[in-house]
Parts: C-alpha cells; sequence; structure tokens
C-alpha cells in the first residue's frame, strides 16, 4: 500500500540540469528547519553543476509507493496489449499463418440448444466463469465512461478499472481452460439465454448504480480469489491438471484479487462522496440498495455444461462454500461507509438469460461487425 | 541549451517571466489540443462495443483511454497558464472554440476505421513532432509524453488495417480502400492552408511556438505514410495525391471554403459531438461536485 513516510526532517531534492529535460530526484537531505532546507540542498546537489531548477519537497508531505506496490506498477506485464510492439507482432503473426479458411458458423447463436448440466454440483471453476460475465459486461460500461468527463483523472481512472476487468474476464477463461478463439465466441457469439450474469448486471446504466455495482463485483472477484488462492495452496502442485484450480492458478488469482482490491477502494471512495453529498445523497442510497439486494447472486452459479469448457470432474463447492463466500463479500461490502446495504442474508442462485436490456444491447451491438466476417478472421 | 529551436529561441518554464505573447500562445496551444483530444475521441468511442474481438477491444479501450490522457496532460499545461480545464469543453459548447474539421465526421463502417486511424494518427504525430520543438518547455514535455502513446496507436491502426486486409473478404477490403480515399483529403486539410509564403508573418512562429509551417508538416506528413499505405496493399490514386520528380508531394487542394463551414460545426457530426458532451456535462454535474465537495 502506497504509504505517508514520517521522517519529518528530511527533504528530497529534485534538480533539472538542462533545458527540457525534466526534473530529477537527486537525493535527500535532512533539515531541521523548513526554511533552511532549499539552501542545504543547494549546497549539497548544487555544487558543481549548473542548474536550471532545484525544487525540495517535505518528506512527510509525499504519498509514496511501497515494495509490496510493485505488481500494480507494472504496468508492461498487466496491460502487455498496449505496449506499441504487441500489435506490432500481431501483424507479423498474422501474416506468417495462411488466411482464415471460411467454416461454418458453427456453435454461433447455438446456445439455445446447449446441453446444460444442471444436475452437476457447481465448482469453483463455475463460480469463476460466472463472475467473468460479470466482468466483461462491467468492463464494457466503464469503457464508455471514460469520456463522461466527470473530471479527467476520473475518466483515466475508470479507464484502467475498465480494462483490468476486461483482462480479469480473460484471464479467467485461460485459467479455465479456453484457448483465446474459444474465450472469443465465448464472450461474442453466444445468446443471452446462455450467460449466467449476476442480476446486479442489469442495473449497471447510470454513474451511482455502476459505483454500486462495481463496488460489489470487485469485493465478490476479491474474495473468490482469496478462497481460491487458499484451496490452490492446499491442493498442492499435484492437483493443477486441466481447469481445477491449482498451484498453477496461483499467481494470475493473487494479481487478479490485488488489482481488485484496488478497485474496491476506488469504488468505496465514490461511495463515500455520493452519499455524504446532499445533492447526490438519496438518487445513491437508492441505487445501493438496488444494486446490493441483487448481489446475493455472486457465488450462485449454475454449472455450465461441458461445451462451455468446464471440465465434468470440477470439484463441487457446494452450498457451504456459497454461504462462506457470502459472508465473506457482506463483511466486505458492509465495510464501505454508505449507505445502508441490502445484501440478503445468505446466497442466492443466478439465472439463465438475466442482464436485461443492459446485456442484451451490449450483445447485439458487439455482433454487429464480428457476424458480418467468416469466422477466424478476428482475433 | 538542447531544446532551442533552430531560430535560436529562448525557451520557457512555467514560472519563467516570459512575453505575453509566448504566454497565451501556449496556454491556446494547449487548450485547443486538450479541446481535439477529448472530443476527438468520441469518434472512436462509437465503435468501442462493436470491436469483434477481445483483444481487440483491450486495445481500442487503452487509445480511448490514452486519448483522454492527452487531453489531460494538455489541459494541465493550459490550466497551469491560467485556463480552468473547466473551460476547455464549455468554450466549445458555446461556441467560442472549434474542434478540428476532422473530428466533425464519424465512421460508417468498420472498415473505415483502420485507415481513419492510421492516417489520423500517424498526422497527429507528425505534427506533434514539430511542435515539440517549440518554446513552452513544459508543453514540448507533454507533447513527447503524448508521442510515446501514440506509436501504440499508430501500430494499432496498422494492425487493424492489416486485418481486414489480409483476411476480410473483397467487399471488406475494398471498403478499407475506400476509408483511405476518404480520409486523405480530410487529414490533407486538418494540416491548414499553404503558408509557406506568409509563415514568416505568423506570431506563433517569430515567438517560437509554431516551429514549422503547415507545408514542410504536410509533407513531411506525406513522405512517411505514402510508403506506409502502399505496403499494406492499398491503391495510391495520382488523382488524390503523387510525387513529383523534385520528390514533392502534389494533392489536390481542399476547398478551404469547405472546410471553414466544416470547422464552423457544419460538418455530419458536428451536432451530434456538441450534444454528447453537452449531455455528459449535464448529467454528471452533482457527481462532479460531489467528487469536489467531499474531497
Ligand atoms: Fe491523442
Ligand atoms: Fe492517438
Amino acid at each position: 500500500m502506497p504509504h505517508i513516510p514520517t521522517d519529518s526532517d528530511v527533504y528530497e531534492v529534485f534538480a533539472q540540469s538542462g533545458h527540457g529535460t525534466a526534473l530529477n530526484h537527486v537525493g535527500s537531505i535532512v533539515s531541521p528547519r523548513p526554511d533552511a532546507a532549499w539552501h542545504l540542498a543547494k549546497e549539497t546537489y548544487g555544487r558543481r553543476d549548473d542548474l536550471v531548477k532545484l525544487w525540495v519537497v517535505r518528506r512527510t508531505d509525499m504519498i509514496v509507493s511501497s515494495a509490496d506496490d510493485r505488481g500494480l506498477l507494472a504496468a508492461k506485464t498487466r496491460m502487455p496489449y498496449r505496449q506499441p510492439g504487441f500489435p506490432t507482432a500481431r501483424r507479423r503473426d498474422r501474416s506468417a499463418s495462411p488466411p482464415a479458411v471460411a467454416a461454418p458458423r458453427e456453435g454461433r447463436d447455438s446456445g439455445l440448444t446447449e446441453r446444460r448440466d444442471d444436475a452437476r454440483e457447481p465448482g469453483l471453476t463455475d463460480l469463476w466463469l460466472a463472475l467473468a460475465d460479470d466482468l466483461f459486461v462491467l468492463g464494457n460500461r466503464l469503457g464508455e465512461h471514460i469520456v463522461d468527463y466527470i473530471d479527467l483523472e476520473e475518466a483515466l481512472a475508470v479507464g484502467s478499472i475498465g480494462q483490468e476487468a476486461l483482462a480479469h474476464a480473460g484471464t479467467i477463461l485461460v485459467l479455465c481452460g479456453f484457448d483465446q478463439p474459444a474465450a472469443d465466441a465465448r464472450f461474442f457469439d453466444r445468446a443471452q439465454a446462455q450467460w449466467q450474469v449476476s442480476r446486479v448486471v442489469e442495473r449497471l446504466t447510470d454513474w451511482p448504480s455502476l459505483v454500486a455495482g462495481g463496488l460489489v463485483i470487485a469485493a465478490a472477484v476479491a474474495v473468490l480469489a482469496e478462497q481460491t488462492a487458499e484451496a490452490a495452496q492446499t491442493a498442492g502442485a499435484e492437483q493443477t491438471a486441466g481447469a481445477e484450480p491449482g498451484a498453477a492458478w496461483l499467481p494470475a488469482i493473487t494479481a487478479i484479487r490485488d488489482e481488485q482490491l484496488v478497485h474496491l477502494d476506488h469504488w468505496r471512495r465514490w461511495a463515500r462522496a455520493l452519499a455524504a453529498w446532499p445533492e447526490t445523497r438519496t438518487e445513491f442510497a437508492r441505487a445501493y440498495a438496488e444494486v446490493t439486494e441483487r448481489a446475493g447472486d455472486m457465488f450462485g452459479a449454475r454449472p455450465q455444461s461441458p461445451a462451455q469448457g468446464v471440465p465434468a470432474g470440477a470439484a463441487p463447492a457446494g452450498p457451504a462454500l456459497a454461504v462462506t463466500l457470502h459472508e465473506r463479500l457482506a463483511a466486505l461490502v458492509g465495510e464501505n461507509g454508505g449507505p445502508g446495504s441490502r445484501l440478503p442474508d445468505g446466497p442466492g442462485t443466478r439465472t439463465w438469460g438475466v442482464g436485461g436490456s443492459a446485456l442484451a444491447d451490449s450483445l447485439s451491438r458487439g455482433r454487429t461487425v464480428r457476424d458480418e466476417y467468416a469466422p477466424g478472421v478476428f482475433s | 541549451m538542447p531544446m532551442a529551436t533552430a531560430a535560436g529561441h529562448r525557451c520557457y518554464e512555467l514560472w519563467d517571466p516570459m512575453p505575453d505573447e509566448v504566454r497565451e500562445g501556449a496556454r491556446r496551444f494547449a487548450a485547443v489540443q486538450a479541446l481535439n483530444e477529448l472530443v476527438g475521441v468520441l469518434q472512436y468511442v462509437e465503435w468501442l462495443d462493436r470491436a469483434p474481438s477481445h483483444t481487440r477491444r483491450q486495445m481500442l479501450m487503452a487509445k480511448i483511454q490514452d486519448e483522454v490522457g492527452h487531453g489531460h496532460v494538455v489541459a494541465r499545461v493550459a490550466e497551469d497558464l491560467g485556463m480552468p480545464r473547466e473551460r476547455i469543453l464549455l468554450d466549445y459548447l458555446e461556441g467560442r472554440t472549434k474542434i478540428h474539421n476532422i473530428f466533425h465526421y464519424s465512421f460508417a463502417t468498420w472498415e473505415e476505421v483502420g485507415p481513419g486511424l492510421l492516417l489520423t494518427n500517424s498526422a497527429a504525430i507528425t505534427q506533434f513532432q514539430s511542435l515539440a520543438k517549440g518554446v513552452y518547455l513544459p508543453y514540448a514535455r507533454a507533447l513527447r509524453k503524448v508521442e510515446r502513446e501514440e506509436s501504440f496507436h499508430y501500430q494499432h491502426a496498422l494492425d487493424l488495417t492489416h486485418e481486414i486486409l489480409t483476411h476480410g473478404d473483397a467487399e471488406q477490403r475494398r471498403r478499407v480502400q475506400e476509408g483511405f480515399e476518404l480520409w486523405l483529403p480530410r487529414i490533407l486539410a486538418y494540416l491548414g492552408p499553404p503558408d509557406t509564403d506568409t509563415l514568416h508573418t505568423n506570431r506563433m512562429w517569430q515567438v517560437g511556438l509554431k516551429p514549422d509551417g503547415n507545408d514542410e508538416v504536410r509533407q513531411a506528413w506525406l513522405n512517411k505514410i505514402i510508403p506506409v499505405v502502399r505496403k499494406l496493399g492499398l491503391h495510391v490514386d495520382p488523382a488524390l495525391v503523387r510525387q513529383a520528380p523534385s520528390g514533392e508531394w502534389e494533392f489536390e487542394m481542399p476547398d478551404w471554403a469547405q472546410v471553414k463551414k466544416v470547422i464552423a460545426n457544419g460538418g455530419p457530426s458536428s451536432q451530434r459531438r456538441l450534444d454528447w458532451v453537452r449531455r455528459a456535462l449535464d448529467r454528471n454535474a452533482p457527481y462532479r461536485r460531489a467528487l469536489q465537495g467531499v474531497a
């Protein structure tokens, strides 16, 4: 966690030595008196070179990263697709591969006829796949809010949270054994009746509801990630076969948890602001109540059929686990400092085909281009 | 002084004493760019939820976020020079400022997005490389940050265009070609009217904020982008643009009266952009106040 240092007589020194270059951190000094700090810094760091600028800032006035923030700061590993080399490599690889062969659009819109496996107990992977659906929709909604201009810094933060939601949705599918075409088919070609989103999703519309929805989804993902990490650690390395959560899941699941906890903090700050501000208080209270009362189904996924990528032998999660997860969610959501949560006392179940027009519109828009092309063109 | 321009201008940092013309010019340049980044991105946003794969959607979202980020860094430069950020969008809504001609259009097809992106991005990069030689250093540094991100946008645009040209059907490839031919003249116009003969009378050139003339930037851009476009497999119609034996690029001169009309909110999507911004600001005003009021 970023922190505020405590050594109040230390000053960090920044200097610019050439025109046009940026300021550099050059070191620090100790000065018992603030009014002497700049002069002491000049004698320490400005004796030899001509400086253009010398800035001194008290350490206790700074917010600095800690060692455990490194993961959050590793933008290149977290968002590889935004490096110039990423599209360049895609283009090169796809030039080398033979053009896509037009195949029948098998699987597209086949959702209604697909076999379901409701008799089986849901496993951890079922819970993850359902949350991946929520994250995918949430990520897309947040993407639209990048240009909502509540504020510029906020727009950028929303952009990152949205991209991470999309990235996590994709990572979950990879962990569950999907390759990229299968993941795309799942996100783009599945009929709404084959989606198992939380009922929260139909409320992801206006900003207060997005804040509330973002908050409960981030909390749910963090809770399930924590549970999965525990399970994976006890399972050990021998149980990593197939798509079953095992040691191989650990790095990705821990990263997802850490990022979602940051998202959770972001939404909590928003929830506090909207709840405290007279002009938005009532509207947010209503949105928050409506979202939380729908959030009982976070861990209520029904079993997905094997055709959807889940191994038949996935260990059942069982009703006891849903209760545990739901309690952890309630604890995490309850701490937000906002208005009364209406999260149900116990866990509920998910239903196929919900998501309302929010999901329906998103799905049909997502298909407009895709359906005009032969399968395999887009990757 | 590594940042000194060829003309040997003095360079300025935020709190340096500087001529009013430099301060006001830099503020205007930064504010105009901020507005264009923030409104210009909307034509891509319209396609975000139609982006046809998970990876494409991620890349497009990253690009959209970057554009808003460009708006942000240059708005910060303008703010430090006394232009509050709220005024940047407000001036636009109230008709005091205008967006570039290219942002008054929308993409009609997905096939048009790739070439449109490619041409816009590469022209913007060329222009920013020129402006980054200007005398107001905080703006120059902001532009260098922007340029780094533009190189991702450029590669993304190449990939998007290439994907359809290699794997799309004949009709889809034809629409890419049409998109290129539609956007090329618009970008030629975006780079401004010819000014080789008048540049030396331009005050912004004289004070060192506009290091190169429009014609120079346009030639530099064509030098760079036309070979790239050809290599992608697009046909460059000599009626649109051709290279003279001297190496100079010739092109059909834009109808400047028409361009001016478009810029004065007379383009096909002008009203749509204004409406979007107005609605977003109205809708979100209470939330913005909540964020500021509680902080
Ligand atoms: Fe930009
Ligand atoms: Fe860009």
